[in-house]
Formats: structure tokens, C-alpha cells, sequence
């Protein structure tokens, strides 16, 4: 099947439906391109870094707006691009079509989200049910959550992942040594990689989330100076100043989801690595979608803010 | 309005409901563990006497249910035990006491209560007519129910609501400070320890309305203790999340929490109870909900809750449970 994907750009940046069959056909390209990326792909500077989406789709696109833009730069997403928010399947098929259109400019790493198991207790199974009344959408973007990457290592510099470390690995050779095409197992590094988190604890410790391990500074130095590498940029812990440097500035974490679940309050942020690898910071806030004419996207069936009441 | 507020018992009931169904209800850390089974079997005989009450409602609380985050999963479980271990100590270090649950919506925890502790003598349910009479239908209607708590009803056609010796519901607005103070005197005694809780009531009761109904009980009851649980704005200088939920809850259901950010601190929301009084003294505890988890929670209870769900994103909780809080006033008049 043809697929004009700059006019689905079109139609997801206005939150309208796309076909199933045009999905399909998206999801099948999409595979066959993420299937020869390596499990740690190389990326060259200048490249703009950013956490988690979580189906916000009118902030991703303010992301966008504010960084520059999928014409004029690189970016690497951390994952996590699905649940919670609105429009995960809108978010996720938009990057994909940029990944698609501009092959080199986009790099997509799996977040923790991106796996079967999580998106039916956190939204986006629901949310398909809801938009196509049936889960083969659902299913076609998990098959290409299977594909996607589990890190990234800019200019042999600065090594991305979605959670954290693995006592699992000490090198990167050993993460591109796993087999990625499958599922997220419930332990073990690939589980790791994507669920843990840095934290001030002396040695790897048990994490609250009940996946993946804590690790503290001495973890982090140790994979910096055994890969060579000065920085971890990492995602999946919400930060409510969008982005924080921990350990000496040898890791950071980026959060990219504006008010987080339309009630958190935070502001986002994304990460522009220069050539001389410098860092620069910009934060966005959340803003309401707007269509062509100035007037707000208002979604169709705005399913309710969880409070306690 | 007071119907928009009333509805809002259906959120707490759709989510103690899916906390239960998801394993998180009840907790073997404040549980008695013949309870258990009792505390499901109570539950779900509302939940299946109200399927045959309203299609409707039953639809609405099974939606939510079967979606239900993990994140409020937990809030929900932290606030029930929370506010649950407090009553019990309540009932253990007095001896014959009376509680007042003023909007008690669907709360059943007059079962276990009443069934537990015979020092409790009166249990009192107070809320909004609709919801009383909601409450009432689905009670007297379940043989459980009418069983368990001895229920009576001399006469159903004059709209004569089910009771006991130790059980009454009552239909008041609790913005009407009088009204209430005279059916409480009527119905309670003055003399006796008693317990009030009010579990998200007074964020939606306008600040003098509140107050009034805070200063006249406790001028009335000779010893007792106070239990609140309430949503606090937040008071640190980039803290938006109150100002969010005001937002969010006017633009999804029109719904309004008037002192949300007047008290929106642990200090301001407690000093309401702070009463300056030569004849009475009061002692106040207050701690937001985070604080609970952290402090009152065992790491074997931890353990447990981090099995049932992937909890995906801890600081959201932090956020949300540090803008939640639990108050303990308790006062004593001079003799």
C-alpha cells in the first residue's frame, strides 16, 4: 500500500483519525526500518535530547516548535512515548512518520512504557478501544515497540537510555549484545536499561517501582570511565524544573511531559548537545492545542482528571 | 451545586471499589485477618445491590474501576488505612464513644466499627438527602446489611429511613450549621468521647460555613477528636497544583473547592481547629499524605503493594499524595 506520509503528519497534528489500514502500513514500514538499527545506535552532534511524551501530543509539538524542528535538527527521543496522555497513538505515529520521512534526524528509544503489559494497565490499550473500537492498532505499535532501540551513545560521548543502569552491564558491548526483539522481561538488563532510577544510595539498591534496580554515583562513574563515556542522559523520572544533573553533572535526567498528566504543574525541558558537547537546556510549559485557525483542539471525549474527591 | 458535590461519592466509592478489586484493600498491616473476607463481602453486597438500584451509577463505577492507575490505587489504599488505623485507636483508648461521619456518601466502615467495638454506642452517617436515601435503598435492600447492623424500619412509606439502637443515617445540609447542631444534640450525648471524621467534606463547604460547623461541634462535645482528610493547594512559590485541580475540576464536571488555596498548607489548613479558648484545650496533629506513606507504612506492607501494580512514576505520587493531608484534633473542655 502507497503511504503519503506527509499528509498523515498532516492529519496527526490535528489530532484527526487515521485509518487502520494506514496505521498498518506505517507500523510495517516503521519495523523494517528499526529492525537494522543497532541496540545502541551511534548519533552525531548537534542533536536535542528529550524524556518522556506520554500521549501529549500538543506539547510534543510545542517541543518541536521550540527546539527547532524535525527539518532543521536531530533529536533523540528517550522513550516513553505512550500512556497516560490523550494522544499516545497520535504522539507515537507522529514520530514515527518523522522517523520514516527523516530517517537520520530521529532516533526512538524504548521507554518502559513501550511494552504490551504496561500500555494495557496505563491508557493506550484503552485509549485504541476507544478511537478504533477494536486493539489491532494497539497491536501493530506494539510489534514496532519490539523494534525500537534500547540506547543511544552520541559522538562516543554521552550515552542515552530510558531508565538508568544494570548490574547486568558493565559495557556497552554487553547491552548490544542483548536480543531486544521481544517483549520487556520483568527482570534482567534489558528490564533494567528501561525501569531504573539514580538515587544517592551507595550500591544498587532495590527500586519502589518493583522493576529495576536504584544505583548511586559510584555505579555511574564506574560506566562512565569503563565506556569512555561523560555523560548519561536518561528519562523516566518526572522532574517538576524539566531536567536535573546529579553525581558531579555525570547524569541527567530530561523530562519532557508539561504539567504532567494535565494536573502536575511541572514545567518540561529538552537538552541541546552542542558539537563541543556543551549542554543547553530549554524549558517549555504546557499550552493548550490549537488547530490551523487559532482555536483549541478540544478532544472529543476528555476522559476525567483523577483526583480523590 | 450540592448535586455536583454529591456525585463526587461515586469517585470515592469507584475507587476504594477498584482498590479493593485490585488487591490493594484490604491491608494485612491494619487488618485483623478474619476481617478480610468481610470487608470484600461487604463491598461487593453494595456494589451488587446498587446494580439493581441504578444501571446508570453501576456503569459509571464499573468504567472506572476496570481503569483505574496504580497511582490512585494507592492514594486510595493510603488514605483508607490512614484514616482507618486513627479511628481504631480511637475506639481502643476510650471507652464508650459515639463517632459522626459527616459526608459519608458510600462509606461502610460502620460495619466493621459497629461490629467490632460494643463500646461504640452511637454511629451516626450524615450527608446530603440524595445521598442518604441512595445509601438507605441499597442498606435495607441487601439481607447482609439489614442483618448485620440489626436494621429496623417501622414504617417505609413515610420515608422513614433504616436504623438501629446504634446505627442512624440522617439527611442534612451540612452548611446549615443550626440544623445539624440540633439534630446532633438530639440524637448523641454532649458528655461522651466522640469522633468526627470528615473525609473530603469541608473542601467543598465555603470557609465560614465550615468553620461555624467546626466551632460549634466542638463546643458542644465535651471531649473528642477530630479527623480530616482534605486536598491542600500547596503553598511553595512554583507549586501550581492547586491552582490546576481548581481548573481542571470547574472545566471537567463544574465542580468547585472554595478554600483549596486558603488553606493551603498543613499549618492553615489545622489552624482552623486551633481554637483560642481559656476552657478549651486542643491538640493538633496534622501530616500530609506523603509523610504517611513514608513514616506509617511497613517495608513488608510496601513490598506487598509494589507486587500488585508497576507503580510507573513515583514522583507523581509524591506530588499528589504531599498535596493531600490527614488532620488529628483532639480537645477537651475545662470542667
Amino acid at each position: 500500500m502507497s503511504l503519503d506520509i506527509d499528509a498523515v503528519i498532516d492529519l496527526l497534528k490535528q489530532g484527526k483519525h487515521v485509518k487502520e489500514e494506514t496505521v498498518y502500513t506505517l507500523c510495517l514500514r516503521s519495523q523494517e526500518l528499526l529492525m537494522s538499527e543497532a541496540n545502541v545506535t551511534h548519533v552525531d552532534t548537534p542533536v536535542t535530547i528529550c524524556g518522556d511524551i506520554h500521549g501529549q501530543l500538543h506539547d510534543l509539538l510545542t517541543l518541536f516548535e521550540k527546539s527547532g524542528g524535525v527539518e532543521k535538527t536531530r533529536y533523540v527521543f528517550l522513550g516513553d512515548f505512550v500512556d497516560r496522555g490523550f494522544y499516545s497513538l497520535e504522539s507515537f505515529l507522529l514520530l514515527l512518520c518523522y522517523k520514516l520521512r527523516y530517517p537520520d534526524r530521529i532516533t526512538l528509544i524504548r521507554g518502559n512504557h513501550e511494552t504490551r503489559q504496561i500500555t494495557k494497565v496505563y491508557g493506550f490499550y484503552d485509549e485504541i478501544m476507544r478511537k478504533y473500537g477494536n486493539c489491532n492498532v494497539w497491536r501493530y505499535c506494539c510489534e514496532v515497540f519490539d523494534y525500537l532501540s534500547l540506547g543511544a551513545i552520541i559522538n562516543n560521548s554521552i550515552f542515552c537510555v530510558h531508565g538508568g543502569l544494570s548490574p547486568e552491564i558493565n559495557t556497552l558491548d554487553e547491552i548490544r549484545a542483548i536480543d531486544r526483539k521481544q517483549e520487556v522481561p520483568h527482570e534482567g538488563a534489558m528490564c533494567d536499561l528501561l525501569w531504573s532510577d539514580p538515587e544517592e544510595v551507595d550500591t544498587w539498591s532495590l527500586s519502589p517501582r518493583g522493576a529495576g534496580f536504584l544505583f548511586g554515583k559510584s555505579e555511574v562513574d564506574k560506566f562512565l570511565s569503563t565506556n569512555n563515556v561523560e555523560l548519561i542522559a536518561r528519562a523516566h523520572q518526572l522532574v517538576m524544573e524539566g531536567y536535573k544533573e546529579m553525581f558531579d553533572g555525570g547524569l541527567v535526567t530530561v523530562w519532557s511531559a508539561p504539567n504532567y498528566c494535565y494536573r502536575c504543574g511541572n514545567v518540561a525541558a529538552v537538552l541541546r548537545i552542542e558539537d563541543d558537547l556543551q549542554r543547553n537546556y530549554t524549558i517549555f510549559e504546557a499550552v493548550q492545542p490549537q488547530d490551523g485557525g487559532g482555536n483549541a483542539i478540544i478532544p472529543t471525549k476528555k476522559p476525567q482528571m483523577d483526583y480523590f474527591l | 451545586m450540592d448535586r455536583i458535590i454529591q456525585q463526587t461519592d461515586y469517585d470515592a466509592l469507584s475507587c476504594k471499589l477498584a482498590a479493593i478489586a485490585k488487591g490493594y484493600l484490604p491491608a494485612p498491616q491494619f487488618s485483623d485477618p478474619n476481617e478480610i473476607e468481610s470487608y470484600k463481602l461487604i463491598h461487593s453486597a453494595y456494589f451488587n445491590t446498587l446494580k439493581t438500584h441504578s444501571r446508570r451509577i453501576y456503569g459509571k463505577i464499573n468504567k472506572s474501576i476496570s481503569s483505574s492507575f496504580p497511582v490512585m490505587n494507592i492514594g486510595t489504599y493510603l488514605r483508607t488505612v490512614a484514616l482507618d488505623s486513627q479511628i481504631e485507636t480511637f475506639l481502643q483508648k476510650n471507652d464508650k464513644v459515639q463517632i459522626i461521619n459527616l459526608g459519608c456518601g458510600s462509606d461502610l466502615r460502620m460495619f466493621q466499627l459497629l461490629n467490632k467495638y460494643d463500646n461504640l454506642t452511637k454511629y451516626l452517617d450524615l450527608d446530603f438527602k440524595d445521598s442518604i436515601y441512595f445509601k438507605n435503598d441499597i442498606l435495607w435492600n441487601t439481607e447482609l446489611f439489614r442483618d448485620t447492623l440489626h436494621l429496623e424500619r417501622s414504617n417505609e412509606t413515610d420515608g422513614e429511613l433504616a436504623h438501629s439502637d446504634r446505627y442512624k443515617l440522617i439527611s442534612c445540609d451540612l452548611k446549615d450549621t443550626t440544623n445539624t447542631m440540633t439534630i446532633l444534640q438530639s440524637l448523641t450525648d454532649s458528655q461522651i468521647p466522640t469522633l468526627v471524621i470528615t473525609e473530603c467534606l469541608l473542601c467543598y463547604m465555603p470557609q465560614l460555613e465550615s468553620q461555624t460547623l467546626i466551632n460549634s461541634i466542638i463546643s458542644f462535645y465535651r471531649v473528642g477528636e477530630w479527623l480530616s482528610y482534605d486536598p491542600i493547594g500547596g503553598d511553595q512559590p512554583n507549586d501550581r497544583f492547586g491552582l490546576i485541580m481548581q481548573t481542571n475540576l470547574r472545566e471537567s464536571r463544574n465542580l468547585e473547592m472554595p478554600t483549596l488555596m486558603t488553606f493551603n498548607s498543613k499549618e492553615s489548613y489545622a489552624s482552623r481547629w486551633n481554637i483560642i479558648s481559656n476552657d478549651i484545650k486542643t491538640n493538633i496533629d496534622i501530616k500530609d499524605m506523603w509523610e504517611i506513606f513514608n513514616s506509617d507504612i511497613e517495608p513488608t506492607e510496601k513490598q506487598r503493594l509494589k507486587k500488585l501494580q508497576f507503580l510507573d512514576e513515583f514522583e507523581e505520587l509524591k506530588v499528589m499524595q504531599t498535596h493531600y493531608v490527614l488532620l488529628n484534633a483532639q480537645w477537651e473542655h475545662a470542667l
